[in-house]
């Protein structure tokens, strides 16, 4: 075998040891058996034989494998270094970076800065040398655990060796590992906007940016500048995520209601099974498509309509970023109205039939509020949908924060200020940039008191027919 | 049925194996990093400068034989931060500017090693007054400007204080202009373009009035601050940085007017008009020669310490700064970037080839 | 006996009833087709602004490769700096001898793009015979010619008031006249990177972004995501922690992906030290965001599969690792997939959190791994739809289509495997 295996081979070659693990450990199970008189003797079947070699094989040569990828170009790179000429031996590190990030470029055959000199030419070929030793090194490393593994495996394999269990115990670590990564998904991101959002509430108080009634943070781009005065009031962007969202309501759950309704109570099976599917693409459009659409077609179009009728409308209105928001969601109410309409059971309908409703009376009377909790928790996660969509509002809501309910006229988004915050032009570590993040924090929040309102509400519901 | 039993078990270590490998492949894919080198240029920072940096960076790529460099639009701020973070291979190389890079800027880059920076000022980006081609042309001065746009302007009257901005139409600001709803789109605050565009027409527009001026010597922060603020009554609609969604919004809506880069204009004249500003119409030659004064600078800024050892440095600031790129007739200038008098352009093509440092004592 | 029965009066509110029920239906049929009609406008918007950008104008230029004028071709170095740009000036002012004088010239010039050169450069490099001899060459059109041809430059309007003059525009006409300019098929929007000029750019270097930074997600979310489901639906106790996880996971679903962005920057790019602009970063952010769909999805499938077959493996002696593996899995297995892939569909449109993690960015080189700098097929609308020139109109409403194309060929594809697999217990 090639002793000088890149990594990725290297990754197979584990994989391909394991199948012969597991082909190894069955067999070697079917022996054992045979020895003591039958399979019925065996613990477990024969193929959890081979899943313990193969995962004894597979698990400790990973970990060798990620440990020493994780250290060796850090050590490599020390030796390197060590025979680099003392002139440059002796720059900063972050210099030194630099050199090493040159030398690595003529060791892949990438483009490099300039005429290689001496120094540089031996330190890449010292590089290259070093970095197949190690390589070679790995590999007879993990080959030789894999075998090891094996070998000893295929020892302990006896008629009472309780492999399933085993196995079993290892798949279900697996299996918990994998529920946790949710629960470091949050803390990473209450960390990681928590840390600046402090920051942030160390120079504006978190009182004043909870009740503040001006959002116009307007604090200088250079030192020497005084412009308005920066304040943090959130109240203004808050209002403005809430109008437009109320918007987007307005038009999402009538329509989004009233299709699941005709769709799981009335429509016939090849109607239904057209209608969904395009009612869910609705979903699937990307919101930067959106957000190009209602600039340039919608904002426009109710500009105009908006002029015939002697109304002043604003180009960038609330209205246009809701209504085509309002759109978007369309098929996220309905696909759970849908599931939760679907869920009253036929008894109830049966029953408001047999009394004389007709069919819409029933679904007045009877299905919608007995279906009423799980509408509830569907528009509550609606509307921390369209609180959170950013690039629609991004690309078609204004940036002034005006304290207003008229749709007609521009409102700015919590969305669209962390996105205009973060990208701006002002100096980074300015009041202006951390405010993004604790508009961020108060997007979670927000999104996290809806949900778990929505959530509590939707298995209060579900208790009742179960 | 055996072998049934057989794949189903095979599919449960499979998926253990899976799940491990993947975990495995992981660890390795980011070791994979720490061991790669980069062999391409990273640029980031102002979105003004981008148009102008990644044409640029494209011919560089096709010609020189190096990578065409990155160059990612954080703004200028954020460009900054990145930028002063380090020396080395995981920070950038260049940063662009819509505005010259601030003292404290320069501190937090001396504090993190990031000690020898070229400036390079690439040439100049109008900054216009533009409306619909439906409406017609209106004639503007920086005053009447700062009458329509300042939060709080000078008492009608005459006397020496501020009331809050009373104009609805250009009509109140002065009888020669039409009756039409005071409306400009314009950048948000945390634009490099507004803050240019308060300097160099809010400024001077204020001035015009004697006692503001007056404010300027004696207390200077009030005098920034009748002059730097731009009300927020409805009348100036912050629109964002995407200057072409705002050309689209004019042609839709023919009151409004915008504020945005030439080369916007540039690229729609059959949609819309540049207003002339005291007589002066935005065009490419008067905002070359100076007579139209709405105009700011464009910079980007060089680690030194990447020259030499990032491939293609010298060769990517030898392209920026040939005559081809943003000479008088280079390539810049067709996509709508003001070349520099030929002296400034002399000086700054010696800066870089003898790479000379800024101090942050300049700024 | 006047007494009116019962009967009477539900006969009297019967026909206002029945109205009542019509109009009810007529609601529902107007819901469904306001959103479909919504759903087409936009399609036809969009079609309407973008199919011009499949096609792209050509110019014909003779071609002489003079020798004298190339300089050195002897090797591929000095071809890809020979003076190309040169040859192609010289071609097109043999096709207009009368242009002398050099403002003429520098407009004649603009008429065709700057990436001409290295179209002919391409051409040499790939025979290089060909020096010295004349070759009829179809070069690309500059983006303002491409604009008037096209009809999104109006002809009539004043001189000042387009981007070609109306020496141009004579030269333009005489090119038509001659069949020397003509409308092909625009391969390079489907072959080329990013670039500044509109009948250069191409969707190829953004589609391989997407496809490395989708590949990442994929691997990663459906195995963890499975994972996770099967054993918070079969394994878990519930529990306070379990209770914990379930609450989380259903509050990641609704989380704004703008604030995946913000976890993406301060975790893998700042704590991490991950390179910027890296599909593998991105395809981290969007499996994370993806997980909680996909775990989701599963859990409903693992659900659906009635407890009868879970008590008859376990019945027969299976053990719970067995029974889940063996019978319920197989049988949730479609409907995962199902989720998965309008999991996927949505990460592949996303946008808001590749800004946070510099994926916005001007790449010309086709990325070739998952470290290589790239951006996203959104991200490349996103940056179009902000470029001043013209051309790139078209070509954003052209890639929004082959991102439309994309996602309405996940959903199809998740809707038949539904249908096929669809089971009532």
């Amino acid at each position: 075998m090639d002793a000088n295996m890149n990594p990725t081979m290297l990754l197979f070659t584990i994989l391909l040891l394991s199948v012969m693990g597991f082909i190894m450990g069955r067999k070697r199970s079917y022996a054992v058996a045979n020895q003591v008189g039958g399979m019925s003797n065996l613990h477990s079947r024969p193929t959890y034989y081979g899943s313990l070699t193969a995962l004894w094989c597979a698990i400790p040569t990973l970990i060798i494998f990620s440990f020493w990828l994780l250290f060796e170009s850090r050590i490599i790179t020390d030796l390197v270094i060590a025979t680099l000429p003392d002139q440059l031996q002796n720059l900063p590190a972050d210099r030194l970076n630099l050199i090493v990030n040159d030398i690595r470029n003529m060791v892949n055959g990438n483009i490099v800065s300039s005429e290689p000199n001496p120094s540089m030419l031996a330190a890449a070929e010292h590089y290259r040398k070093l970095n197949s030793l190690s390589h070679a090194s790995l590999t007879v490393i993990v080959i030789a655990v894999a075998i090891g593994a094996i070998l000893v495996i295929q020892k302990t394999i006896h008629p009472k060796l309780r492999a399933r269990n085993h196995v079993e115990q290892v798949i279900k670590y697996i299996l918990i590992a994998c529920s946790t990564i949710a629960i470091f998904t949050t803390i990473g991101i209450v960390l990681s906007v928590l840390y600046e959002a402090i920051r942030f509430f160390r120079i504006v108080p978190l009182s004043e940016f909870l009740t503040g009634l001006e959002w116009s943070p307007q604090m200088a781009i250079r030192a020497d500048q005084v412009g308005s005065s920066g304040s943090f009031g959130v109240i203004p962007v808050f209002m403005g995520t809430m109008l437009i969202s109320a918007i987007a309501m307005c038009v999402s759950v009538p329509i989004g209601l009233m299709s699941a309704i005709y769709l799981s109570e009335y429509a016939n099976r090849t109607f239904r099974s057209v209608a969904k599917p395009l009612l869910e693409i609705l979903a699937g459009i990307p919101t930067v498509v959106y957000g190009f659409f209602a600039a340039l077609t919608v904002a426009p179009m109710i500009r105009n309509s908006g002029g015939v009728l002697g109304l002043d409308v604003s180009s960038e209105s609330a209205l246009a970023a809701g209504l085509v928001m309002g759109i978007m969601i369309i098929p996220f109410v309905s696909s759970l109205s849908d599931d939760v309409i679907n869920a009253v059971p036929q008894s109830l309908r049966d029953g408001a039939y047999a009394l004389g409703a007709t069919q819409s009376e029933t679904i007045r009377h009877v299905v919608i509020p007995a279906a009423l909790p799980g509408i509830v928790g569907s528009v509550l996660l609606a509307v921390s949908r369209a609180i959170g969509e950013t690039m629609i509002v991004v690309m078609a809501a204004g940036m002034s924060a005006n304290l207003t309910l008229n749709p007609l006229k521009t409102v700015t988004t919590v969305t669209v200020q962390i996105v205009a915050l973060l990208v701006g032009d002002q100096e980074f570590d300015s009041p202006k940039t951390l405010a993004a993040f604790a508009l961020g924090l108060m997007l979670f929040v927000v999104t996290l008191i809806l949900n778990v309102i929505a959530l509590v509400v939707v298995r209060k519901y579900r208790e009742q027919y179960e | 049925m055996k072998g049934k039993m057989f794949f189903k078990s095979l599919s449960i270590t499979g998926l253990s194996v899976a799940a491990a490998l993947t975990i495995g492949s992981l660890a390795f894919n980011s070791n994979a990093l720490a061991g790669s080198a980069r062999d391409y240029i990273s640029v980031v920072g102002s979105s003004t400068v981008y148009p102008f940096s990644t044409v640029v960076a494209e011919q560089f790529g096709k010609t020189a034989g190096f990578k065409t460099p990155k160059i990612e639009s954080t703004g200028t701020g954020g460009g900054m931060k990145l930028f002063c973070s380090g020396v080395g291979v995981q920070h950038p190389d260049i940063a662009n500017a819509s505005r010259r890079m601030k003292k404290s800027e320069c501190e937090m880059c001396d504090k993190n090693g990031v000690t020898d920076i070229l400036e390079v000022k690439i040439g100049y980006d109008g900054i216009v007054l533009a409306n619909s081609k439906k409406s017609a042309p209106m004639n503007i001065t920086r005053k009447e400007l700062f009458l329509a746009l300042a939060a709080s302007v000078p008492e009608p009257g005459g006397a020496e204080s501020v009331v809050p901005n009373p104009y609805k139409t250009w009509k109140d600001i002065n009888p020669a202009l039409p009756a039409v709803k005071i409306e400009i789109l314009g950048p948000p605050p945390t634009s490099g373009t507004r803050d240019a565009f308060v300097e160099l027409v809010m400024e001077t527009g204020g001035s015009q009035f004697p006692w503001i001026k007056a404010l300027e010597k004696s207390d200077k922060d009030k005098f920034k601050s009748i002059c730097h603020t731009i009300r927020e009554d409805g009348a100036y609609i912050e629109a964002g940085e995407n200057d072409n969604l705002i050309v689209q919004k004019l042609d839709a809506n023919p009151n409004a007017f915008g504020i945005f880069g030439f080369s916007f204009l540039d690229q729609n004249g059959d949609k819309i008009q540049g207003t002339p500003v005291e007589g002066i119409v935005p065009t490419f030659e008067a905002i070359a020669d100076g007579k139209y004064s709405v105009s700011r600078p464009l910079y980007f800024y060089v680690k030194k310490a990447h020259v030499g050892v990032i491939p293609g440095m010298k060769e990517f600031l030898k392209e920026f700064s040939s005559d081809k790129a943003w000479g008088n007739d280079g390539y810049l200038s067709e996509k709508g970037l003001i070349p520099m008098p030929d002296d400034e352009k002399k000086a700054f093509n010696t800066d870089v080839q003898t790479l000379k440092s800024l101090s942050c004592g300049d700024l | 006996m006047s007494e009116t029965s019962n009967i009477d009066i539900v006969k009297k509110g019967l026909g206002k009833r029945y109205r009542a029920e019509k109009r009810f239906r007529i609601y529902g049929i107007c819901a469904i087709a306001s959103s479909l009609i919504f759903l087409a406008f936009l399609f036809i918007s969009i079609g309407s602004n973008g199919y011009t950008a499949f096609q792209q104008t050509f110019i014909r230029l003779t071609v002489h490769f003079d020798p004298e004028i190339l300089g050195d071709t002897t090797n591929r170095e000095s071809i890809a700096s020979a003076n190309f740009p040169s040859i192609v000036k010289q071609s097109l002012s043999m096709m207009f001898p009368e242009v002398t004088s050099r403002s003429d010239k520098r407009l004649l010039n603009a008429l065709i793009s700057s990436g001409a050169s290295y179209n002919v450069r391409d051409i040499v490099i790939e025979n290089p015979n060909c020096i010295g001899k004349t070759m009829q060459v179809w070069v690309p059109a500059d983006d303002d010619v491409d604009m008037l041809i096209k009809g999104h430059i109006n002809r009539e309007a004043q001189e000042g008031e387009r981007r070609l003059n109306d020496k141009q525009l004579g030269w333009i006409e005489q090119l038509e006249k001659d069949g020397n300019l003509k409308k092909r098929f625009n391969m390079t929007f489907f072959t080329a990177g990013d670039s500044r000029e509109p009948e250069l750019a191409g969707i190829w270097g953004a589609v391989s972004g997407s496809f490395f930074t989708m590949i990442v997600t994929l691997v990663l979310s459906f195995p963890i995501g499975v994972a996770a489901a099967i054993y918070l639906e079969e394994f878990a106790k519930k529990n306070r922690w379990t209770d914990i996880i379930e609450v989380n996971i259903n509050n990641l679903a609704a989380v704004p992906s703008i604030v995946f962005g913000l976890l993406g920057l301060a975790v893998f790019l700042n704590f991490f030290g991950m390179p910027r602009s890296a599909p593998l970063v991105g395809g981290l952010v969007m499996t994370l965001m993806t997980l909680p769909v996909i775990i989701i999805a599963s859990r409903a499938a693992l659900k659906s599969v009635p407890p009868s077959i879970r008590e008859a493996a376990l019945g027969v002696g299976a053990s719970q690792v067995q029974m889940v593996f063996h019978h319920v899995l197989p049988l949730a297995l479609p409907g995962m997939l199902t989720g998965a892939i309008i999991g996927m569909a949505r990460a592949l449109g996303e946008t808001a959190p590749l800004l946070m993690i510099g994926m916005v960015a001007f790449i010309v080189d086709i990325p070739s791994g998952f470290t290589d700098p790239s951006t996203a097929l959104p991200v490349q609308i996103f940056l179009w739809a902000d470029s001043p020139e013209r051309g790139f109109l078209e070509k954003t409403s052209a890639a929004i289509m082959v991102l439309l194309t994309f996602l309405i060929a996940m959903n199809a594809l998740a809707v038949i495997l539904r249908k096929k697999f669809e089971k009532r217990w």
